[in-house]
């Protein structure tokens, strides 16, 4: 079943309003995400409850729906990894400063990973199918194939699907520590040669339909992930299967969208897969814009399908051979910590 | 009695994250709930908490809120009829 992307939002370390024409840069080991005015979404009584999972959520979402002249949706279904963790670090912090006594109820309420849902649903009044993957890395994949799933039985339905995740204080002092972070420039990022990335954060919602509309940005063929590869080999040979079940050899790709982000491990990987199958293929990348968190494909998908719709890829995201003019087809290839590896394929509509 | 309200606007508004609002903007008997400040029953819950945190006062009887936390001269005024009890 394929899909046609219908409409997009994006809260990220970039200014969704004049990006990619302007890129932000950042300096340190996080890139925090550029706030949009919530109170445009939100109702001023409602937001002092959310956490900024939840803000970022409902604002990438409503910003989707717009763009794609839809109300309410037939279905909301997202991933996201961590969830709302500084409710949930609130609620953890009381339970230990107060010996698990006089608990407020808010912290409780919007900790829970299923809240950004069902915060969105709220909102709209939206009483349709309501689901929220918490798959690691692969939360937004999984929340993505089942959007075709639920497509596939009824092509009649615009389905909200998207990811949202927070990097709160805590986590990343504690991600820190286990040397995924050093400090760097966001332009200078995937030339840094060592270990470690920025860490990131953000929330990107896509409305998907069955079939093409007016306002149809690019159609979403076909998603796929694996586990644990045992190695680089396997992965090659697992994303040209990919290809041949779409149809489609290695250089059928306009361009590869890869989750390079600095981490010299990390990016030896794209190097070494590229190198026997996508030789002649443009690749880009997207995490110097965004930061590196597990649903941070995400972004990749805004970016991709944002770009197959102006028939342009940014400058600043090529890190190999020259940005196509008016692209077919982008893959998105995104690999988290070698593990969780998915592939996503978007074409133009 | 003045100095209990000013306090808890002051807690209020911390406890309940009310954006926005300052103490001056809550009237000593504007009404906490629907109208006036607006909270709901999630707020509710909140108050109570507020009580025993900064008063060390727990609501022995669930269905006396309403009267309690009408605004925040009953709520002073419950306090410190509580305390009167305590000491």
């Amino acid at each position: 079943m394929k899909a046609f992307i219908q409409g997009a939002g994006c809260v990220s370390a970039q200014d969704s309003n004049v990006f990619p024409g302007e890129v932000r840069n950042y300096e340190g080991d996080r890139l925090p995400v550029a706030d949009p005015d919530y109170k445009q979404w939100i109702d001023i009584k409602q937001i002092r409850r959310m956490g900024r999972a939840i803000k970022m959520g409902v604002a990438a979402s409503h910003m989707s729906l717009e763009s794609a002249g839809i109300k309410n949706p037939d279905a909301i279904i997202m991933g996201t990894a961590y969830g709302c963790l500084a409710d949930t670090g609130v609620f953890l912090q009381k339970l230990v400063t107060q010996q698990e006594d006089m608990l407020t109820p808010t912290a409780f309420i919007q900790s829970t990973h299923n809240t950004v849902a069902g915060q969105i649903a709220l909102l709209l009044g939206c009483h349709a199918y309501n689901n929220t993957f918490v798959h690691g890395a692969f939360s937004l994949e999984n929340a993505l194939q089942d959007s075709l799933l639920l497509l596939a039985e009824d092509p009649s339905r615009n389905i909200l699907a998207g990811a949202t995740d927070e990097i709160t204080d805590y986590s990343h002092t504690i991600l820190r520590r286990f040397g995924l972070y050093k400090n760097a420039h966001t332009s200078e990022l995937l030339q840094s040669q060592s270990q470690g990335t920025m860490a990131g954060e953000g929330a990107a919602f896509f409305v998907l339909s069955a079939g093409k509309g007016e306002h149809s940005i690019a159609q979403l063929t076909a998603v796929d992930m694996l586990y644990r590869p045992a190695s680089e080999a396997e992965t090659a040979e697992h994303i040209r299967a990919f290809l041949q079940r779409n149809g489609l050899q290695p250089a059928d790709v306009s361009l590869l969208l890869t989750g390079r982000n600095g981490d010299t491990t990390n990016d030896r990987y794209y190097e070494t897969v590229e190198q026997s199958m996508f030789s002649n293929t443009p690749v880009a990348a997207f995490k110097h814009f965004c930061g590196e968190y597990p649903t941070a494909a995400a972004f990749g998908v805004w970016l991709a399908a944002g770009s197959l719709r102006r028939g342009s890829i940014p400058e600043e995201a090529m890190v190999k051979g020259q940005p196509p003019v008016q692209p077919e087809r982008i893959l998105i290839w995104n690999h988290h910590h070698a593990k969780h590896h998915s592939l996503i394929l978007l074409e133009k509509c | 009695m003045e100095k209990l309200m000013q306090d808890l606007k002051v807690q209020i508004i911390q406890q309940l994250n009310l954006q926005e609002v300052k103490p001056e903007d809550i009237g000593d008997d504007q009404p906490l709930f629907k109208e006036g400040l607006g909270l709901d029953s999630i707020d509710a819950l909140e108050l109570i908490v507020l009580l025993q945190q900064y008063h060390n006062i727990r609501i022995a009887k669930p269905e006396d809120g309403p009267n309690i936390f009408y605004s925040i001269r009953t709520m002073a005024e419950y306090i410190t009829a509580e305390k009167a009890k305590q000491a």
